[in-house]
C-alpha cells in the first residue's frame, strides 16, 4: 500500500516536472531590464533567436550590436560580448549622448519604422 | 501601418505645433489691430503692473471673492485646468518621445499617478457638461458645439487611459489619442479653445481700469 502511494506521488512529481519543462517553451522571453533604476511599464517581450530569424538578421549582428568610436559608427566590429549598458548609461555623459532607455527605443523603433514592420508604440512591446 | 503612425507622431506634431503658433500670433495681432482702430484709449491707461497683478490674482483659487461664491464649481475648474496642461506635459511616456526625437527630458509623473490625475481630468469633464445640461443660467448660455469640444478635451484623455491599461483595441486607441490631441492643438487659436490666450488679455485689460482709473481691485 505504501510503496504504490510512494508511486503514485512520484508520478505526479515526474507529471509536474513535465508540464513544467513543456510549458518552458511558451515562457515569454523579455528584455533584462536589471540596468534601469525604477522602472515603470513591464520589460519589453522581446525572443532574441525569434526575432532575428523573423526580421532576417542571423548575419547581421553589428546592426544591433554596434561599436560606435565618439559619434562615428565603426564598420565591420560588434558587440555583442558587451551590455548595451557598458556604453549606454541611465543619463547622458559627454563620450555617449544617447541614454540606456533613448537607446533601446530608437534601435527598436527606428528599424521597425523602416521596414514598416514590428511593434512601434508603447504598449505592443511593454504588454501589461 | 507604421508609416501612417510614423507621420503623426513625427511630421503631424510640427505641423499642429506650426498651426498652433501661427494661429496664435494672427489672432493676438487682429485682436491688438482691432483694439487700436477701434478703442484706442485703453492703450492711455493699460499698465503691466495692474495687468499681471489681476492675473496673479485670479491665478491663486479662492483669491477672488466671486470664485468663493461657488467653491464646488471654481474648485474643479482650477483643478481640472492645471491637470489639464500638468498631466500632458509630465506624463513618461510623452517624455520618452520627446528624448528620442530631441533628446530633451525632464522630471515625470509616477505612471499610476498619472492615471489617477487622468481619471480626474474625465471626471472633471463630466462635471461640466452635466452642469451645462442641468444649471438654468448656464443651460441658457450653451450651444450644442460646447458639448463638441468637452468631447475633444475628453477623448485624447479618455484614450489615453484605455490605451495605457491595454484593454482593447490597443492601435487603434493610440492613434485616436494621437489625433485628438494635435486636433485640439490645432483647434486652440480658432475656437473658444482660445480663452486659454484671451482670459489673460482680459484680466489686462479689466486689471488696467480698475488699477488704473477706478482705483480698485477687481477680484
Amino acid at each position: 500500500m505504501k510503496t504504490k502511494l510512494l508511486l503514485i506521488i512520484m508520478g505526479f512529481i515526474l507529471l509536474l516536472g513535465a508540464i513544467g519543462a513543456y510549458s518552458q517553451d511558451e515562457e515569454i522571453v523579455v528584455m533584462d531590464t536589471s540596468a534601469f533604476e525604477n522602472t515603470q511599464r513591464p520589460a519589453s517581450v522581446f525572443d532574441h533567436d525569434i526575432h532575428n530569424e523573423m526580421a532576417g538578421l542571423e548575419d547581421d549582428c553589428a546592426i544591433c550590436h554596434h561599436v560606435y568610436d565618439g559619434k562615428t559608427l565603426v564598420e565591420g566590429e560588434s558587440s555583442e560580448d558587451s551590455y548595451c549598458a557598458d556604453c549606454h548609461s541611465l543619463s547622458k555623459t559627454a563620450e555617449n549622448d544617447v541614454p540606456l532607455r533613448a537607446a533601446y527605443h530608437k534601435r527598436c523603433k527606428s528599424c521597425h519604422f523602416e521596414t514598416n514592420k514590428g511593434p512601434v508604440l508603447c504598449g505592443e512591446c511593454h504588454k501589461n | 501601418m507604421n508609416a501612417f503612425i510614423d507621420f503623426i507622431t513625427g511630421p503631424m506634431v510640427w505641423i499642429s505645433f506650426l498651426i498652433f503658433f501661427a494661429g496664435v500670433f494672427i489672432r493676438v495681432f487682429r485682436l491688438a489691430q482691432e483694439a487700436n482702430s477701434k478703442e484706442k484709449f485703453m492703450f492711455s491707461y493699460f499698465s503691466w503692473k495692474y495687468s499681471l497683478r489681476s492675473i496673479f490674482a485670479w491665478l491663486v483659487p479662492f483669491l477672488p471673492a466671486s470664485t468663493r461664491q461657488s467653491p464646488v464649481f471654481w474648485g474643479i475648474s482650477y483643478l481640472f485646468h492645471l491637470l489639464l496642461f500638468m498631466v500632458p506635459i509630465f506624463l513618461l511616456s510623452h517624455i520618452v518621445l520627446l528624448e528620442e526625437s530631441l533628446g530633451w527630458s525632464w522630471i515625470s509623473l509616477n505612471d499610476s499617478i498619472a492615471d489617477v490625475l487622468t481619471v480626474l481630468v474625465i471626471l472633471a469633464l463630466v462635471f461640466f457638461a452635466v452642469r451645462r445640461l442641468n444649471v438654468p443660467e448656464v443651460k441658457f448660455l450653451t450651444r450644442s458645439s460646447d458639448y463638441l469640444f468637452i468631447l475633444i478635451v475628453a477623448l485624447p484623455f479618455l484614450t489615453g487611459f484605455l490605451a495605457y491599461h491595454q484593454f482593447f483595441f490597443y492601435r487603434t486607441m493610440v492613434i485616436i489619442h494621437i489625433l485628438t490631441g494635435e486636433l485640439m492643438l490645432i483647434l486652440i487659436p480658432f475656437t473658444r479653445f482660445f480663452h486659454m490666450f484671451l482670459a489673460p488679455i482680459s484680466r489686462a485689460y479689466t486689471g488696467s481700469e480698475f488699477g488704473n482709473v477706478r482705483q480698485a481691485r477687481d477680484w
